[in-house]
Formats: C-alpha cells, sequence, structure tokens
C-alpha cells in the first residue's frame, strides 16, 4: 500500500500572524489516482496547495516525495520533482502558438535557433498521448478559455510531471468543455497520471475522485474512498453538524413589511448568465442570492445596479421602472459594494475621507464651489463612527489598510446616502472573522432602518445567518426560494448543485 | 499645501541643498531677487503649462502636443495682432483666439481618446506634427516679429513689483488649478479617476467626462502659455515652443506627479519647474553650456524618480499592475 | 485564417491603397527610382524601428533613440577627426557606444525599475547632453559640424547599382531581426514577458535579462542607423537625430505591433516604416508646402490609429461572440 503513496504530507500546520491556518492536516495522494480536496472558503485547502508547491514555507510537518522526505521551498523545486500545477488564473501567453507554451523557456534548439519542427513533433506527439484537441501551431489568443486550461495542463504534462494539481479547473468553464476536460482527466488517471482536483462543485467530485479528503477550519475533517463519498455525507462533513443544526434555526423569526421595494420581472441578458430571472424584495429584508461560483448571480446583480446591459424584462423600483446606469441608480437611491474590491471598489491611493465621500458631493456642503472640507470630514467622521473603522484616521490612505478596514470603507460610501437598496457581492471574502462579524452587524442595521439589502454570497453559513430569505440561483436561473428560518446549509448547497429534485422541493 | 509630496521628502531638501550650494559657489549673484525673479520669469511658460497638464497625467493619460500646441497659440496671436495693424483691440482679439484654439485641440483630444479607445500617446502624437504643419502654414515658415503694442508685450515683459507679469499669471494658475485640485467636487473627481477609472464609474462619475475634461484644461493652460511666450520672445515661428512639452513632462515627474495617474500635486509640480529653472540658472552661473544642462537633468530624473521606486518597489509594481488591468479592462 | 494574417493583409492593404492614392495625385510616383527612394527613406527609422518593436514587445518604450544616434555619430566624428584607428574601428566602437547607451537604459529600467518612458525621457536628456559635451569644436570653441568625407565611409551613404546601402541593411536587419524574434528563445521571451510577466516568471525566464537585452537591440540598432545617416550627410552634428525618436515607434505601431506589449512583430514594422515614407513621400510628391505634409502626415497616423482601435474592438466581439455561442450550444 505504502508504495503506492507518490506524495504525503504529514502533520502540516501553518500559522499566519499567530492564526492558526492549518494544524496537523495529513495528505496523501497515490499513484493514477484522482485525489479531491474540499472544504468550505477558509478551510484550508489553498493554504495546504501552496504550501505543496512551494509558495509558503510549512511551520512544521513534513512532506514525501515517492517515500523520500523533500524540502519544497519555490515553485521549481516542485517542478523538478514532477508536480504541476495548473492555476485558476491563467498563465499561458497568448501571441505564442500551442507548441511554443508548452515549452517556454525550454525550446529544443539546434545551431542556437529554436527547432520549431522538433518543438511541434514533440508537442503533438504529446497531444496524441493524451488525446487532447489542440494543435502545435495554433495561436494561443485564438483559443477559448476551456483549451488554454488544456495547453496549461499540457506544459505541465510535458515535465514528465507525475502529478497536476487543479484549482477549481471548471470555474470559468461551459459545460461542454468541462465534459472534455472530465474525459481528458479520465485519461491522465489512465495513463498513471496523479491528479489532487479542487472543486466546489460536488457533482463533478462525485463524478471524477478516487478519494477525497475534506479539511473544516484547517484540519482533517474525513478521508473518504469513492464508495464512500456520497454528497449529503460530504456536505455534513465539510459544515460540520453542530453549525448545521443550529444555523438557521437559532435566528428569531423577522417579520418583514409588506411593501415591495424592488420588483425583478422576467430579466435576461441575453448571453445566458442569468435567463428569465423574477423576484421581489420588500421593505426591510435581507435577501440573499446563493449557488456555486459561475451560476450568474454576480452578472444579475451587476445588470440590476446598470453596468451591464440586459436584454429582456424590467426593473421596477418602488413601482417605476428605472434606466440602466450607476449613476440613475444611485440617484434612485442604490448602493453597490462590488465582489472586485480592489480593482473596482475603492481608490486605493486616495484616503478614506476621500473614498468616503466620493459617492456623496451632493449632499456635501459648498461654499460657492469649493467644497466644505469641514463637513466632507465631519461626514467621514460619521461614518467611521458608524462602521467602526480603527485606527479612526480620515486621511489614512486606504490602499494601505487590511481587507476588513477595506471593505468597510467601501460600505460607508453608501451608508452616508439615503439607500433604497444595497447590493452587496462578496462582501466579507477574505476578510478575518471579527470584521466579518462588523460587517454582517452593519447589513442587519440598515435592514432594520428599511433598506433592502441583497447578498450575494458563496459562504453558506454567512448567506443563512445573515439572510431573511434566499433565492439560490443555478445555470442562470433562479431554481429554489428558502425562507432562512427553516433552511440549512445542506439544503441550500444540495439545491446548488442541483441534486434537489423539483418535486422535493416545497 | 501642508504635504509638498507624499512620496518624497527628499525632494524639498534636494531644492535647499542645492540652493545652499549655489549660494556658496556664487555668493554674489546667485541669492539676489532680480536672479530669482529671473529664475521664475523664465520657467513662467512651462510653470503655467505644467499647471493645465497635470490634470492629464492626473487621470493617467499624456498629451504630447503640448510643446507644438502652445507654438500654435503663440501664432495665432501674433497674427491676429499683426492682422489688427497693432491695435489693442487686436490682442483681446488675440488672446480670445488663442484660448479657443487651445480649449478646441484639448476637446479634439479628449473625445477622440475617450470615444474610440486609442492611446493618447499615438493621438497626441500625431495632432502635435499638425500642430507644428499649420504653424509652419500660417507663418509661412518666417519668424513673425510684435513688438507693439504695449498691451501686447507688457503681458511677457512689464514688471509690477520687481516681478514680471508672467510669475503673476503663473501664480494665479497654480492657484485655480490647485484650488480645483484641492477644493472642488471635480478635482476629486480627477483623482479618483485616475485612481481607479473602473470603481469611479461604479461610484457614478462620467469617467469619459472628466477625461475630456482634463485635456481642454491642459489645452487651455497650453494656449495660455503660448501667449505669454508670444509675448515674452515678441516674436513666433513655426517651433516655437518645440521641446516644451519635455520640459512640462520632466517637472512634473521630478515634482512627483506619477505618469500612471491618480498621484500628484499641483505644488509638487511647480516645485519640478522651479527646480529645473534654479538647475538651469545654476549651471548658467557656474558656466556650463546650456546644451550639456540635459545631462544633470537626466540624472536628476533618475535619483528622484529612482529613488521613489526604490522605496515602494512593492507599491510601484502593484501600480503597474492595477495600470494594466485598468488598461486591459478598458480594451475588453 | 489567422488573426495575425489578417492585421498583417490589413497593413499591406493600407500601404498599397495609400500608393495607388499617390500614384494619382502624382505621376512621378510610381516608379521604381521613386520606390527605391522610398525604401531609402524608410531605411533608418525601420533599422531601429526593429529594435523598439523588441522594446514595445516588452511593454516598454525607447524615448532616446534619436539622442542615441546622435551620441554615436559625434563618438565616430571624434575619432576621425583625433585619431588615426581605421574606419572599421570607428564603425565597431559606434556600435559598442550605442550598446553600451542600451545597456544604460536597460539597467535604469530593470534593475532600478524606473518607468520605462520617464526613464528613456531622462536618457534621452543625458545622450543629448553628451554628445554636445563631446561635440567638435571650432578654435573659437563654437560647435561645428564635422566633416567626414573619407571615401571609405562615405561609400555607405551610397548605392550599389540603383539600390541603396541603407535599403540593403534595412532588409537585412529586417530579416534578421524577424529570425532572432522567431527562432530564438529570446525572441520568445520578449513575447512572454511583454504579455503575460507572471506566467515569464514561472517558466524560469529571467525577466531582467530580457528587457536590458531588448535595450541594447535598441542602442545597436540606433548606431547602424547613425552610421549610415552620417555617412549620407558626409559630416555629423550635435543635433542628429532631434525629435527623431518617435518615428521608428511610430512605424512600429502602424505595423500593428501593439503598445501594451505582446503583439506585433518585424516585419509590422517594416511595413509600417514603409508606408511613414510611402506617406512622406507621396505628400511631398503633391508639390505642396512642408507644413501641408505634416497636418496630411498627422490626420493619416490618426486615422490609422483610429481604424486600429476599430478593428481589435470589433474583433474582440467577434470573439465575444463565438464564445457565447459555444456557451450557449453546451
Amino acid at each position: 500500500m505504502m508504495e503506492n503513496v507518490i506524495l504525503e504530507a504529514k502533520g502540516i500546520c501553518k500559522s499566519f500572524s499567530g492564526v492558526p491556518v492549518l494544524s496537523q492536516v495529513d495528505f496523501s495522494v497515490r499513484k493514477g489516482e484522482i485525489h479531491a480536496l474540499m472544504g468550505e472558503n477558509g478551510a484550508g485547502k489553498s493554504t495546504l496547495i501552496k504550501i505543496l508547491t512551494g509558495v509558503y514555507t510549512k511551520d512544521s510537518g513534513s512532506v514525501f516525495w515517492d517515500g523520500k522526505k523533500v524540502e519544497i521551498n519555490s515553485y521549481k523545486d516542485c517542478q523538478k520533482l514532477g508536480m504541476a500545477c495548473i492555476y485558476q488564473e491563467l498563465s499561458v501567453i497568448p501571441p505564442l502558438t500551442v507548441a511554443q507554451n508548452v515549452f517556454l523557456g525550454r525550446e529544443p534548439r539546434k545551431l542556437g535557433l529554436i527547432d520549431h519542427k522538433k518543438m511541434n513533433e514533440m508537442t503533438q506527439a504529446l497531444i496524441d498521448q493524451y488525446d487532447f484537441p489542440l494543435e502545435p501551431g495554433a495561436l494561443v489568443s485564438n483559443l477559448g478559455i476551456g483549451l488554454r486550461q488544456l495547453v496549461e495542463i499540457l506544459k505541465g504534462l510535458s515535465c514528465d510531471s507525475r502529478l497536476l494539481i487543479m484549482d477549481e479547473p471548471t470555474a470559468s468553464l461551459s459545460g461542454k468543455e468541462a465534459e472534455s476536460l472530465f474525459s481528458i482527466i479520465d485519461t491522465l488517471r489512465k495513463k498513471g497520471v496523479s491528479i489532487i482536483y479542487i472543486s466546489h462543485r460536488l457533482e463533478e467530485v462525485y463524478r471524477l475522485s478516487d478519494r477525497l479528503t475534506v479539511l473544516r477550519d484547517g484540519k482533517n475533517a474525513a478521508v473518504l474512498n469513492h464508495d464512500e463519498i456520497e454528497p449529503k455525507k460530504v456536505i455534513q462533513t465539510m459544515i460540520g453538524k453542530v453549525v448545521d443544526e443550529s444555523a438557521g434555526s437559532s435566528k428569531e423569526m423577522r417579520k418583514n413589511s409588506n411593501e415591495v421595494v424592488l420588483e425583478v420581472q422576467n430579466l435576461s441578458d441575453g448571453t445566458g448568465f442569468f435567463r428569465h430571472v423574477s423576484f421581489q424584495a420588500h421593505k426591510g429584508e435581507i435577501l440573499g442570492l446563493g449557488g456555486l461560483i459561475g451560476a450568474g448571480r454576480t452578472e444579475l446583480v451587476r445588470a440590476i445596479y446598470g453596468i451591464d446591459r440586459y436584454r429582456e424584462g424590467t426593473i421596477l423600483l418602488n413601482g417605476q421602472a428605472l434606466k440602466p446606469s450607476p449613476r440613475t441608480s444611485i440617484r434612485a437611491g442604490f448602493g453597490f459594494v462590488p465582489e472586485d474590491r480592489r480593482g473596482q471598489g475603492f481608490i486605493p491611493l486616495l484616503s478614506i475621507n476621500r473614498n468616503t465621500a466620493l459617492t456623496n458631493y451632493d449632499r456635501i456642503k459648498k461654499n460657492g464651489l469649493a467644497v466644505s472640507d469641514k463637513d466632507e470630514l465631519e461626514m467621514c467622521r460619521e461614518a467611521i463612527r458608524r462602521i467602526d473603522i480603527r485606527p479612526a484616521d480620515p486621511q489614512k490612505q486606504v490602499g494601505l489598510m487590511s481587507g476588513g478596514n477595506q471593505q468597510k470603507v467601501v460600505l460607508g460610501k453608501w451608508l452616508m446616502r439615503d439607500l433604497k437598496v444595497l447590493i452587496v457581492d462578496e462582501p466579507t471574502a477574505g476578510i478575518d472573522v471579527g470584521a466579518k462579524d462588523e460587517i454582517y452587524g452593519i447589513l442587519e442595521e440598515l435592514a432594520k432602518n428599511g433598506v433592502v439589502v441583497i447578498l450575494v454570497s458563496s459562504d453558506l453559513q454567512e448567506l443563512i445567518r445573515v439572510s431573511h430569505r434566499i433565492l439560490v440561483m443555478r445555470k442562470g436561473a433562479i431554481i429554489q426560494e428558502f425562507d432562512s428560518g427553516v433552511v440549512t446549509q445542506s439544503m441550500v448547497l444540495e439545491a446548488a448543485s442541483g441534486l434537489m429534485k423539483k418535486e422535493e422541493a416545497v | 499645501m501642508k504635504k509638498i509630496n507624499a512620496s518624497g521628502f527628499g525632494k524639498p531638501i534636494i531644492l535647499v541643498v542645492f540652493m545652499l550650494v549655489l549660494t556658496i559657489l556664487r555668493p554674489s549673484s546667485f541669492l539676489t531677487v532680480g536672479n530669482l525673479s529671473n529664475v521664475l520669469w523664465s520657467i513662467s511658460v512651462y510653470g503655467i503649462m505644467v499647471c493645465g497638464t497635470i490634470f492629464v497625467f492626473l487621470i493617467g493619460g499624456i498629451d504630447l502636443s503640448i510643446g507644438s500646441l502652445c507654438g500654435l497659440c503663440a501664432v495665432t496671436i501674433v497674427k491676429i495682432i499683426r492682422y489688427f495693424e497693432y491695435s489693442n483691440t487686436g490682442v483681446l482679439v488675440g488672446i480670445l483666439a488663442a484660448l479657443s484654439v487651445g480649449i478646441l485641440a484639448g476637446m479634439v483630444h479628449g473625445v477622440i481618446i475617450t470615444k474610440f479607445r486609442v492611446p493618447a500617446f499615438l493621438i497626441t502624437f500625431a495632432t502635435q506634427i499638425i500642430f507644428l504643419g499649420l504653424s509652419m502654414i500660417l507663418t509661412n515658415n518666417k519668424i513673425l516679429s510684435c513688438l507693439q503694442p504695449e498691451l501686447f508685450t507688457a503681458i511677457g515683459m512689464k514688471k509690477i513689483f520687481s516681478f514680471p507679469i508672467p510669475i503673476y499669471i503663473m501664480l494665479l494658475i497654480a492657484l485655480t488649478s490647485w484650488f480645483i485640485l484641492r477644493k472642488t467636487v471635480l478635482g476629486r473627481y480627477v483623482y479618483a479617476v485616475g485612481g481607479n477609472a473602473y470603481a469611479s464609474r461604479l461610484s457614478g462619475i462620467s469617467d469619459t467626462k472628466i477625461t475630456v475634461l482634463a485635456y481642454v484644461f491642459s489645452g487651455f493652460t497650453t494656449a495660455l502659455g503660448g501667449i505669454v511666450l508670444a509675448s515674452m520672445t515678441q516674436q513666433c515661428m513655426a517651433t516655437t515652443g518645440s521641446g516644451y512639452e519635455t520640459e512640462v513632462i520632466t517637472a512634473a515627474v521630478i515634482g512627483g506627479v506619477s505618469l500612471l495617474g491618480g498621484e500628484g500635486t499641483v505644488s509638487g509640480a511647480l516645485f519640478g519647474a522651479i527646480l529645473i529653472g534654479l538647475l538651469n540658472n545654476g549651471l548658467n552661473l557656474l558656466s556650463v553650456p546650456s546644451t550639456e544642462h540635459g545631462l544633470v537633468k537626466g540624472i536628476v530624473i533618475i535619483i528622484a524618480v529612482g529613488f521613489d521606486a526604490l522605496q515602494h518597489q512593492e507599491k510601484f509594481r502593484s501600480w503597474l499592475n492595477q495600470f494594466k488591468m485598468k488598461r486591459a479592462r478598458e480594451a475588453a | 485564417m489567422k488573426q495575425t494574417t489578417i492585421r498583417r493583409l490589413i497593413s499591406l492593404g493600407m500601404l498599397c491603397a495609400l500608393m495607388v492614392l499617390f500614384s494619382c495625385t502624382s505621376r512621378y510616383y510610381l516608379n521604381a527610382d521613386n520606390l527605391l527612394e522610398i525604401v531609402r527613406d524608410a531605411s533608418v527609422a525601420g533599422i531601429i524601428g526593429v529594435g523598439v518593436t523588441y522594446v514595445i514587445l516588452t511593454s516598454g518604450i525607447d524615448l532616446s533613440t534619436g539622442s542615441c544616434m546622435a551620441l554615436v555619430g559625434m563618438t565616430m566624428a571624434n575619432i576621425y577627426r583625433y585619431t588615426l584607428l581605421p574606419i572599421w574601428m570607428m564603425l565597431l566602437i559606434g556600435m559598442l557606444v550605442g550598446l553600451a547607451a542600451g545597456l544604460f537604459n536597460g539597467l535604469v529600467v530593470a534593475k532600478l525599475h524606473l518607468p520605462e518612458f520617464i526613464a528613456t525621457l531622462a536618457t534621452m536628456g543625458i545622450f543629448r547632453a553628451l554628445t554636445y559635451a563631446i561635440a567638435i569644436r571650432d578654435a573659437g570653441g563654437i560647435i561645428t559640424s564635422q566633416a567626414m568625407t573619407y571615401s571609405s565611409f562615405v561609400k555607405w551613404g551610397g548605392a550599389v547599382g540603383r539600390i541603396h546601402y541603407v535599403s540593403i541593411a534595412f532588409v537585412v536587419i529586417v530579416i534578421l531581426g524577424q529570425i532572432v524574434l522567431k527562432k530564438t528563445r529570446f525572441g520568445t521571451n520578449l513575447y512572454a514577458v511583454g504579455a503575460n510577466r507572471k506566467a515569464a516568471e514561472l517558466s524560469g525566464i529571467n525577466i531582467a535579462r530580457t528587457r536590458i537585452m531588448a535595450y541594447m537591440t535598441v542602442g545597436l540598432c540606433a548606431a547602424v542607423g547613425a552610421i549610415f545617416t552620417t555617412a549620407r550627410l558626409q559630416s555629423t552634428t550635435a543635433l542628429l537625430g532631434n525629435g527623431f525618436e518617435f518615428d521608428p515607434i511610430a512605424a512600429a505601431v502602424v505595423g500593428g505591433v501593439s503598445l501594451s506589449g505582446g503583439y506585433g512583430d518585424v516585419v509590422g514594422t517594416f511595413i509600417g516604416a514603409l508606408f511613414m515614407s510611402a506617406l512622406d513621400n507621396g505628400v511631398l510628391k503633391l508639390q505642396m508646402n512642408t507644413a501641408y505634409q505634416y497636418v496630411i502626415k498627422g490626420v493619416i497616423i490618426i486615422l490609422v490609429v483610429m481604424f486600429d482601435a476599430w478593428y481589435n474592438a470589433w474583433m474582440e466581439k467577434l470573439a465575444q461572440e463565438r464564445g457565447r455561442k459555444e456557451a450557449v450550444k453546451a
């Protein structure tokens, strides 16, 4: 049994600034097996992978490759051993051909010049070996995102890799592309290549993996063999039973007014990101939008806020139709906290003061043309008080603050307005626990004051804890509605994964 | 103006040290009102220009055409004054016409850059050639002198309280520009768009409008610079103002204005212009020929910017990434 | 058909359209002598454009090429005047000076991490000032131009038959440049560094070295450009190449090299340089004032750039629609 193991990690521990992220994690991959790694956001999956690929150094524990103890200190070390990582963000070079990408930095040469013929032949041989639908001479810029991923896989295989790490490989793939990826993964397994497969999508894991390791809160929760992998059980293990029972039921039932503030009718974008979406949101309600990555939630809320155009349907705010543009939405009482905080949420070079004031200049006093610095600062102080940023220095540059404080600033610029609807997209991603609670507090406070909060979140615990009502999206459509008083995390996850049959749902 | 520059404590020190050195080396000629007034006078044209062009830098754009646009505006006012036979009316009409030319040019830049999403670098490179061509057509490749009327020559030469008028114009424009950037909503929007155009758009700011306005203001101050330059030299030709774009960009960069957008102040840019003026003046006093000033200026840029770059290498990289992401998003 | 092929055909199409246009406006345009002249006039900008293409591919820029030419020219003038070194040594030293200038640019950019635009703006001033510092002066200390009339040097400014040496050099350098770009690791690395720096680093490519080598190529090309220019003028001045730095950049961009890095090649720049030269020549043949030439040249550049932006946006849209169709099908 032991000689079958290609990679083994024992007792891995890692903490960041005193907070343990991984404690005593054991993990092993056998030759030619597909080993899935699962866990909720923040369970420690990516940290473990980064330790195995030499991006982070472990605090303690040991790693064995082929039975021998090894130290992996850089990605190069890991490549030398025969491990390759297929990154979530693609690392191909679009202007080069498939063959050039595969052999980048290791091109075969003749008389100092790259031997394109030989390189193409070698690439073709690899392609034939694994039966990929690629051509060596094709430019990668002409390939779709699915094929680009195959190029990366091919690149990994070309260094005689015996272990591939795939991090959410289907996140940006269409159904068809995902299908062909699965059959390729299958071929690889037959050729004896081991794969560590990280995915949130239960159906894929269920279908592909030989074994499954579940992490929870930085610890091993379970290692399951293929015949033990049963979706409900996996979900239970991932979430941990205690949380599951208490999450929904311990909450007091909230009474919402029946006044409809926001109504979305039959909204479609025409390209399939979301289709025929209709829902109503009531005054003072926190409406959760659940679903897997790529289910179309972000696209839907972006369209509601007016960033992206939609092809058909209407959006009514207090019964009045809205012209789609962020400007008109803001004037009508919308607020928007985007998913990509750093890229879209705030201005890193500017102070808290300037960031929070950005949406509020119509309300700040002016002396002639000049903005009243005093009034601006006063408003910022008020915002800082309400969102509790520490240290409370309005002049601090937002780019240099922690993720939690940055998110509070993004929220802060909307709090001072007369909000009717606030859309928050993954508001707590990458934020520490304390700040998370504070953000929940802010959202609840807003709802108490009659604001409709639309919460998009992949964190089920958060979704159930904060929302009053949950809509679950799958493949661009709303397929399920739950009252959060009775829902459990597994119910949401099953609906989002398409496991729940229609008749079961009430 | 408490903070001269957020990222460079070194720069005021450079200035002080530099002035000290010159005072010691040339005690009789450097630190006199006459000489300092001369320094300010000599930089006033690009001092005026940088106060407007800084808007373009702040939104992350660039304007290579300001040198030849400055020349075109100088030609415009001189031609009109000559047409009106050196009357005072001619001066007023000429000023209005030159300013209109500048504003129009800025508008054309802004509209093409935002509507067609083309790199500012190329468009302003092309218009630079066009403006030069237009100046050549208007002047017929001759030097046009304009020694009258007094109303015109006064702009560049007349002294009030022993300082020539261009210095006052420069200060006035600097104050205006400082006021817009520091005090008004528009100024806050300019920094926001330059710092993160996408986030600004999500906050309801029209980044295209701000971009066009930035180029228009740059065109306006460039025209003003052209008027002052024409009056200072009392003549104009097609190549008047050529190379000023380099001086202006250099002044801005030395003054801590980031060409990636979102960072920089008017006081910083003006400081850069003054430092260049002092450099030129000091090197002249030390009898270094003007042709070799580029060496010192180049080294000062590399030290000033390189110092910052090394100090904030991580920060710099993340800016670059942001910048690239911004470009990629704009392209998409 | 590949996207790059289409882009190449569009460049060629624009060049042809331009030539057809001008052969209508002037009967002196479309004949062998004039066409050879167009190639000759494209050559110096084109030669430097080969190096500039490399730098732009890495998403950099070089504004110092004009000053670099002057520095090389003046170095050679000094050797010519004050030493007895043979001509080939003079040329060799000129090229070494170009390489050194490029190395300096590269170090400032890749090791000091200065933004390329600012760094080369600074070195533009530095090289020009150095040129003045070593400029040839007459007895009164006034800078003069140095005549360089030694026949084994001047012949490089001439022609063999009707074809000019500089044109031959241009074509040879373009071929060499394209081979290096497509057939060596250095060339592949240029694309990788420009298109996806992080991925290039993960593949073990030395980013700094690649960027420095790109700048050294520009320096070498500028030196070659300076040699042919001074040989043709039979003299050099401290003002050599003043304002010339934008011509190679324009040639590259018109030839489809993307200023944000990663896309384009040397053959594109070749066509771009020919385009700019054909444009200059055609406008000249209109027998208009040079002033009008400038205006027309500027307008045509704007039109080309706008067309390019529109074309890229269109291709992007097509690709997106293709992606959506695939997604809907699945």
